[in-house]
């Protein structure tokens, strides 16, 4: 029982996130809506682009066993085709946390993954293709669990496929609620424009409850992020089309409130967790800059950049980023230079970094443990964004942090693999559905327990 | 109750807008970019409505300016052809992976071409080595893509229909049988041709919608050929004379008697292709990260996340004579205002660019068109000259967009 107690799997309920006990997930960085992983993960799930040339050539949810205590642990344990290339990008799980949605950018296809039956060989539940038709917007980004809902964002759209969108609502169900459009100048949509910008442009989404707000932010058309990278930073009209916002809206009523200036792309947002945290961060991937949404003593919500990243000037390109479960850290990953950078965040207004590792010739996502840790790191950013040649590597890494520095673990080639390219992760574990691990319930059996 | 009397009041004021408010050029508006300064003017995507257009009307009325349609055409418009054409040509199903629309590179509102980046993009992102050309009076062109290599437009459509690197679609007879498939279209097909869709009648119905594209009746029209004294202000007037003048910009750019399609259907040899594939790569370039905010970046650097760049040896390519490398078609003028960037390649952003290029005679090289030599055009000559090209966009064109906006988008329904 010992073993089991240690799962230290519990699913916190929204009546718990009522009386403030505040709980996202990455396990750090996803909706507070969700059960989440406290404990030992047995699991990480890379949606994983297909690639020309490579293995069968199409996306695929690939699993890797990541429990030290299995047999088989490092080891890539399913790979489920779904056919295509269709540029796979972000995933989010249902509010259950038992469907995995994930999206590709190019086919706009979702395919909704069972990931609750047997969370070691998940299977493809539904597909959804006509997100398009529903909708108008192109792109479906982040997937976001609300209750009895999943919040799509979406990059682009089916006019003029630049970088106007809208965030998508559908239902648990995968059915069409809404498209909720991003303010622009034409129609604020009830928005205050608070500087130069409103350009009605989206990438992800994160939510606060208790303070009825949720922050949505802004990065390309399907243009640009399909585009090859070398030539689209060669192009300059190319490279004016980049979304410069952020923007507050109201969480129930789904309306946006307010329109940040925010130069330079702003990507993933991380929200604090503490109940008396009243801010989330954003990193800009063009200007290199950590920002801080606050809410200050008034109540008044406002923007501000607080720290650079590496030498804006050089373009290291922040991607990913995620914020340790006790507001006191922040990951930053740096794509082109490969390094992963841990800003101490204690003071939010004054980002500092304490370290940094290069984790390979270009990495972007990070997804770490509750506790913090354990880390694990993947190398894709977008088909065509990608280095080139010997330099595009494709890894899964698992390190472990002791609070100083990050030790390898084991790392997945995925090109030796003929996987694919690594792209977004999200842990699985057996406690969340109230099974136990296989090989631990053979012991018990052996044991005669 | 009175929530919904507002409700209503906001529905009615929503459909009274004016489609005088297309705006032709990027919903998106990046004018002033480069300045820290600058504001966005971005229009909403849902209020992208439009009035659908008489498209066959305007493929047979006569417009000032233009020569006429029957010694251009190859086959008479038909209404139920063109409704046809334009349906599938806004259709992000006809792809290999679903996911592409010939619309998708003419964009109405961007000149029916792409504003947006040199060259565009094509089948999972895939580049393409030259700039989109517009469609609007594409019929005029007696030789089609920009190393005149296809002679109709019924046949050219084929060719990014198929291309690996634009819609790659796997076969002829894939894109016939989903058509065929397909109960509206296989009901549009039979009542407008009487027969099920084909290899020939899906190149007729897309050539048929751009035939239809006809545009002009422009200020310069107006003025030249219809003898409105005012049409054109003094600078403007000004600029023609350069034009056609010390300029010699009209000995490529023809203007007739009786019309003007601004070209003479020949390819030539201007610099700018010698100096994309002959020139020394640069060990930095500026890029260019937010508003204002422009660095050098390391060549290297760029070349880590680029792809090779494709040569482009222009008309050589077809003919694989060495005295055709680097030249391209000469393209017509209309609407010339709308469809930045420029020349064959995309390189200029700006008209200003390209009267700047000119005006020191092009790039040298052993090839170098005769016609091309410097012109010594003062300021004034080419903020004259400029102001001439914008007095080229037909009066007609928001109707066309408008149409445009109004075409139904094809994308997968389940």
């Amino acid at each position: 029982m010992s073993k089991l107690s240690s799962l230290l799997i519990k699913f916190v309920a929204l009546s718990l996130i009522m009386v403030g006990a505040a709980a996202h997930a990455d396990e750090t960085c996803m909706s507070p809506y969700m059960a989440k992983i406290v404990g030992q993960e047995d699991f990480v799930y890379v949606w994983t682009l297909g690639e020309e040339g490579l293995g069968d050539e199409q996306d695929k949810l690939v699993t890797i066993d990541v429990n030290p205590i299995s047999p088989n642990y490092g080891e890539v344990v399913n790979t489920l085709s779904v056919g295509g290339r269709n540029e796979a990008h972000h995933s989010g799980f249902s509010d259950d946390r038992r469907f995995l949605w994930a999206g590709g950018l190019d086919t706009n296809k979702i395919f909704i993954f069972d990931v609750h039956s047997d969370p070691a060989k998940p299977t493809l539940h539904k597909v959804i293709d006509d997100f398009v038709a529903k909708s108008g917007v192109v792109g479906p980004h982040t997937f976001y669990a609300l209750a009895g809902r999943m919040m799509i964002t979406g990059l682009s759209n089916n006019k003029d496929h630049g970088g106007r969108t809208a965030m998508v609502e559908y239902s648990n169900q995968g059915n069409y609620i809404v498209t909720h459009w991003h303010p622009t100048d034409e129609d604020l949509r009830g928005a205050e424009k608070s500087g130069k910008y409103a350009d009605g442009y989206g990438y992800d989404v994160r939510a606060l409850p208790r303070r009825n707000a949720m922050f949505t932010s802004s990065f390309t058309g399907w243009t640009n992020y399909m585009m090859d990278f070398g030539t689209m930073l060669a192009d300059p009209e190319a490279m004016k089309r980049f979304g410069n916002t952020a923007v507050l809206w109201d969480l129930h009523t789904r309306k946006p409130k307010k329109v940040f200036d925010m130069p330079g792309a702003p990507l993933e947002i991380r929200c604090a967790w503490d109940p008396n945290h009243n801010y989330c961060f954003t990193t800009t991937a063009l200007t290199s800059q950590i920002w801080l949404m606050y809410e200050d003593a008034d109540g008044e919500w406002q923007a501000e950049a607080v720290a650079d990243i590496g030498d804006p000037s050089k373009i290291p390109l922040p991607v990913d980023i995620s914020i340790t479960s006790d507001d006191k850290g922040l990951w930053v990953q740096t794509f082109m230079d490969g390094k992963t950078r841990y800003f101490d965040i204690s003071d939010p207004f004054k980002p500092k970094q304490v370290y940094e590792k290069e984790i390979g010739a270009q990495v972007n996502m990070i997804s770490q443990s509750w506790d913090g840790k354990r880390a694990y790191f993947t190398s894709s950013l977008l088909a065509n964004w990608d280095k080139k040649a010997e330099q595009d590597e494709q890894f899964f890494k698992a390190y472990t942090w002791d609070g100083d520095k990050l030790n390898l673990e084991f790392t997945v080639d995925f090109k030796a693999k003929k996987l694919g390219s690594a792209h977004q992760m999200r842990f699985g574990a057996y406690g969340l559905y109230g099974l136990k691990r296989p090989y631990e319930a053979k012991n018990l059996v052996a044991s005669g327990e | 109750m009175l929530i919904l009397a507002l409700l209503l009041m906001s529905v009615t004021v929503a459909l009274a807008e004016p489609m005088s408010d297309i705006r032709l050029a990027p919903g998106d508006s990046r004018q002033g970019y480069e300045r820290a300064d600058y504001v966005t003017d971005s229009l909403s995507i849902p209020a992208r409505q439009g009035i659908s257009a008489n498209l066959l009307a305007n493929a047979q009325s006569s417009h000032l300016g233009l020569p006429t349609l029957s010694s251009y055409e190859q086959e008479p418009p038909d209404a139920a052809v063109i409704e046809i054409g334009r349906k599938l040509f806004f259709d992000r199903r006809l792809s290999g992976n679903k996911t592409m629309s010939c619309a998708m590179c003419h964009i109405p509102e961007q000149g029916f071409t792409s504003n947006e980046l040199k060259r565009p993009i094509g089948f999972e992102g895939r580049g393409l080595k030259r700039n989109a050309p517009t469609l609007l009076n594409v019929v005029f062109n007696r030789r089609l893509f920009w190393d005149a290599r296809e002679s109709t437009l019924a046949q050219q459509v084929w060719s990014p229909l198929l291309a690996v690197n634009e819609m790659n679609n796997p076969s002829v007879g894939s894109v016939v049988d989903q058509l065929r498939k397909d109960t509206q279209y296989d009901k549009m097909f039979e009542q407008a041709f009487g027969e099920s869709a084909n290899m020939l009648n899906i190149g007729q119905a897309l050539a048929q919608y751009q035939q239809s594209l006809l545009a002009a009746d422009s200020r310069f029209d107006r003025w030249h050929f219809g003898g409105n004294r005012t049409s054109l202000n003094q600078l403007e007037q000004k600029g023609f004379e350069v034009f056609t003048g010390k300029g010699s910009c009209s000995s490529c750019h023809h203007i007739s008697d009786q019309h003007a399609l601004f070209t003479d259907h020949q390819l030539h040899n201007t610099g700018v292709g010698v100096e994309d594939s002959m020139r020394q790569t640069p060990d930095t370039i500026e890029v260019q990260l937010a508003p204002g905010v422009l660095v050098e970046v390391d060549q290297k650097l760029v070349s880590v996340v680029g792809e090779v760049k494709e040569n482009d040896l222009g008309r050589y390519e077809i003919t694989l004579n060495p005295k055709d490398r680097w030249k391209y078609r000469t393209p017509g003028l209309r609407n010339v205002a709308l469809t930045a960037p420029y020349m064959h390649n995309g390189e200029f952003l700006s008209l200003d660019e390209v009267i700047q290029f000119y005006n020191k005679g092009g790039v040298s090289n052993k090839m170098l068109s005769p016609l091309i030599r410097p012109l010594d055009l003062t300021i004034e000559e080419q903020t004259a000259l400029r102001a001439f090209l914008g007095s080229l966009t037909g009066s007609n064109v928001k109707d066309l967009v408008s149409d445009a906006f109004a075409a139904p988008v094809g994308d997968v329904s389940q």
